[in-house]
């Protein structure tokens, strides 16, 4: 036990010196500081003025880190010894987790919000009733704040949230310990020029914005996309063959989509906490890890392996140094991409904006990432913390961070609203990009997301790697993935 | 002063000393380490734990204390947030059997190969310019060269990963005109060896030259003026002169870049962009599968036989470096 105590502040040190936590401001004795660990985009900022604006006692700390680092070792860190941020952003990759460790996290359940976001100078009409108030945010547009009333727990604003996206933040014994803040959703960002010059449509349907419904109906299944793909690849000039100029920027995204939209992956829901990773295989009739067996993994990873044969990516790691160049360079044509990488794309590849466009996912929605925010069980703000959650993740705020970020809200309820259908991105060819994300993320259902994801996500990655860059073949790829596996999972339930 | 010591011991009193004598006189029993302020002297000899205190203090709560833990945490199978389970040497034996681990030793002391010999090479010679007398602007060139060195290795890394990007980076641009196809630095192994190395010859080479050219300076001025009186050029002033006089420093240097090579870290991880060392692990270093297993597989035990793993193997080379230190400086004093 004391090895233990000793253990963690060991690792609070050296937390407190690789992030550099402040300490609560000690400047008003007034002000109540609440403390925020995020990561990229997922704490808007005008949103936070405005918040202060309201609340003119609370100070919210924001401290942005490196996201694998964030949900893993300094979370650990930080429950372990009790100490650390009183609101968490958990990515989606780590949920599964999290979610086998609800005693670091509040139950949102259990919460309440005070009267603090419904009081009469922010928009309580005589009745007690909430109203909507507006301001003018830093572009010029009337953003709608949304006040909530008091009383509001987990489970009365559960009905605003879309059903699977809100159970990767229910840990298994029931407790609510994350709120989801946006979902990825992914869909088909294509350069509209490039499908133009390869004949996939004609100019005019690319101007006048069937281009998108033309090329979302040719590819209803990954086999039809990988066609596709290899009927782009055969209007290249030879030119642009020699400079490996491919459709899609890697083949190897497609596993990770296809496996999305099964309802299974790598663990079975047995009701646990942790769930499982064994399931009985049909064919040897024995209990097995469901990665071994689970057709939904060997279907994507053949599909993946058939497109990067047939040569339709160029094997441009996402996120490398490559990549942003070939979005500028037009090294590939399509992108698989969640809502929140639009803003990603808009910012390194400026000058090739509006020629851009959004086509539907193959096989029926998809989704990428997606955060939820949490309140530690060790934080002493609870309740101004929770007050802030449930003002911050209200569908009204959501739409102001999709408007800026291009997160993709995560409550359902404002799918069908006007702001929502009706936005269109000049950037992306003025594609309605709410819609179209909006109606793939629908069709999506639940998978139970487990602790050991990040781990097998990368095994699988790995993987395929391999065999685009030709180091092996699929079968023999295929047996490494399953012998590195059984290490990374060995003592997994 | 040193009459009234004298006069302290019946030795020399006895003896006196004989005036006119030729033999230089000699106290018989002088005390030795006389405090310059006399309350002091009780406390002789302990202010020097008080002086060496923050260092200790410093070293047992972050070196000792988290090596005794991670030694403790090595025979468990270790879930920080949940339970753990003494396995014994469970850990130890299935290491020995894992195949990345054995490869992450290979992959470390390739690595190391890659970016000490070269840049040995590399900072003695810019030492060996550096040190020329006529040279301008000496101090600026000097701090220059620890510029590299101050430099966040993350940034370093980042750089140093657009450079040798695989389409459109520097390195390949430049091999480009010599007719030699892209080199994919993040899927080979060798390659994505060299290009970590560079790196961390980036960092250090400077820093190394500085040290190089303290330990030239050191060898006196007049060597090299016989040396050339005898006719020996530059070369072979630098081979016959230079060389031998810095041999205990090329030593030292050798042994801080092992310990330095042991724990490459940053450089990997971001070239990969993945804790796994790229697709087969083929720039996975020790410290990096360490992070791997402890903190991204969660296991955490494992990570820890890891790190016990990783202390006995700088160990060993601790134990040749001071084998073959002691041989060099033996050779010296003959």
């Amino acid at each position: 036990m004391k090895l233990k105590k000793i253990a963690a502040g060991i690792a609070l040190a050296a937390l407190t010196f690789g992030v550099g936590v402040t300490a609560p401001g000690a400047a008003n004795a007034t002000t109540k500081t609440i403390t925020i660990w995020t990561f990229g985009d997922v704490i808007e900022p005008n949103l936070i003025l405005e918040y202060k604006k309201i609340h003119p006692d609370i100070q919210l700390t924001i401290k942005k880190s490196d996201l694998a680092a964030m949900n893993g070792t300094d979370m650990v860190a930080a429950c372990t010894s009790h100490t650390g941020p009183d609101i968490v952003a958990v990515e989606v990759s780590y949920s599964g987790k999290w979610r086998s460790y609800p005693r670091c996290f509040t139950d949102l359940k259990t919460m309440r919000t005070s009267a603090a976001n419904a009081d009469a100078t922010n928009g309580t009409d005589k009745n007690g009733h909430a109203v909507k108030v507006s301001y003018v945010d830093a572009t010029g547009k009337t953003v709608l704040v949304g006040t909530v009333p008091a009383g509001q727990s987990a489970t009365t604003i559960k009905p605003n949230y879309l059903s699977w996206r809100w159970a990767q933040g229910v840990g298994h014994d029931g407790s609510v310990i994350g709120i989801p803040t946006d979902v990825g959703g992914l869909e088909v960002l294509y350069r509209t020029d490039l499908m133009v010059k390869a004949g996939l449509i004609t100019a005019a349907q690319s101007k006048n914005g069937t281009g998108r419904d033309i090329l979302g109906k040719s590819w209803p299944t990954w086999d039809k996309f990988i066609a596709q793909g290899q009927k782009y690849m055969s209007k290249l000039s030879a030119a642009d063959k020699k400079k490996g100029v491919g459709f899609m920027d890697n083949a190897g995204a497609i596993f990770a989509a296809m496996l999305q939209q099964g309802t299974t992956k790598y663990y079975n829901d047995n009701g646990t906490d942790s769930g499982t990773i064994f399931g009985v295989n049909p064919k040897t009739k024995k209990k097995e890890p469901l990665y071994s067996w689970n057709p939904n993994i060997k279907a994507a990873w053949d599909t993946t392996i058939k497109a990067t044969k047939a040569g339709i990516g160029t094997k441009t790691a996402q996120f490398s140094p490559d990549w942003p160049v070939g979005m500028n360079t037009g090294k590939f044509a399509a992108i698989l991409a969640p809502a929140w990488m639009m803003d990603y794309v808009k910012q390194q590849a400026p000058l090739t904006s509006g020629k851009w466009d959004v086509a539907d996912l193959p096989g029926g929605g998809g989704n990428q990432g997606g955060t939820q925010l949490g309140i530690t069980s060790y934080s002493n703000m609870k309740q101004d913390a929770w007050d802030f959650l449930a003002w911050y993740l209200a569908p009204e705020q959501q739409l102001q961070v999709f408007r800026t970020y291009g997160l993709f809200p995560s409550t359902k309820s404002i799918y069908n609203d006007a702001s929502v259908t009706g936005f269109v991105d000049p950037f992306f060819n003025n594609a309605p990009v709410g819609k179209i994300y909006s109606q793939g993320i629908l069709k999506l259902k639940p998978i139970f997301e487990g602790e050991l994801n990040p781990a097998i996500d990368l095994a699988f990655g790995g993987g395929l790697t391999r065999v685009a860059a030709g180091k092996m073949t699929s079968a023999k790829s295929w047996a490494q993935v399953m012998k590195d596996l059984a290490t990374a999972t060995r003592g997994a339930n | 002063m040193s009459h009234v010591v004298a006069g302290n011991s019946p030795a020399a009193s006895e003896k006196g000393r004989p005036k006119g004598s030729p033999t230089p006189w000699r106290p018989k029993k002088q005390k030795k380490n006389k405090p310059a302020i006399p309350g002091l002297r009780s406390l002789n000899g302990k202010w020097g734990y008080l002086f060496i205190a923050p260092f200790v203090i410093m070293f047992l709560i972050f070196g000792l204390a988290p090596v005794t833990y991670s030694t403790y945490v090595a025979f468990f199978n270790w879930d920080p947030l949940g339970g753990q389970t003494f396995i014994g040497f469970d850990n130890f034996t299935y290491l020995l059997q894992d195949d990345v681990f054995w490869q992450s030793i290979g992959n470390t002391f390739d690595i190391w190969f890659w970016s000490t010999f070269p840049q040995m090479v590399l900072s003695i010679g810019l030492a060996a310019v550096l040190r020329n007398r006529f040279l301008k602007g000496k101090t600026f060139w000097r701090t220059v060269l620890l510029v590299p060195n101050i430099t966040s290795v993350l940034a370093v890394a980042i750089i140093f990963g657009q450079l040798f990007g695989r389409d459109y980076g520097m390195v390949n641009y430049v091999l480009g005109w010599f007719g030699i196809p892209h080199i994919d630095f993040v899927e080979q192994a060798l390659p994505g060896h060299i290009a970590i190395a560079a790196m961390i010859t980036w960092r250090w080479f400077g820093y190394n030259a500085l040290i190089f050219l303290a330990s030239m300076l050191a060898i006196p001025d007049e060597l090299y003026e016989s040396a050339s009186l005898d006719g020996a050029g530059s070369w072979k002033q630098f081979r016959y002169v230079t060389l031998p006089g810095i041999r205990n420093t090329i030593t030292f240097v050798l042994i801080v870049g092992t310990i330095g090579g042991l724990q490459v870290f940053a450089e990997p991880l971001t070239l990969g962009g993945t804790t796994t060392g790229g697709d087969s692990h083929q720039f996975s270093t020790l410290t990096l599968y360490l992070y791997d297993q402890a903190f991204v597989a969660g296991h955490w035990g494992y990570g820890a036989a890891i790190g016990i793993m990783i202390t006995i193997i700088v160990l060993i080379i601790s134990g040749i470096n001071f084998l073959l230190t002691r041989q060099i400086a033996g050779g010296d004093s003959e």
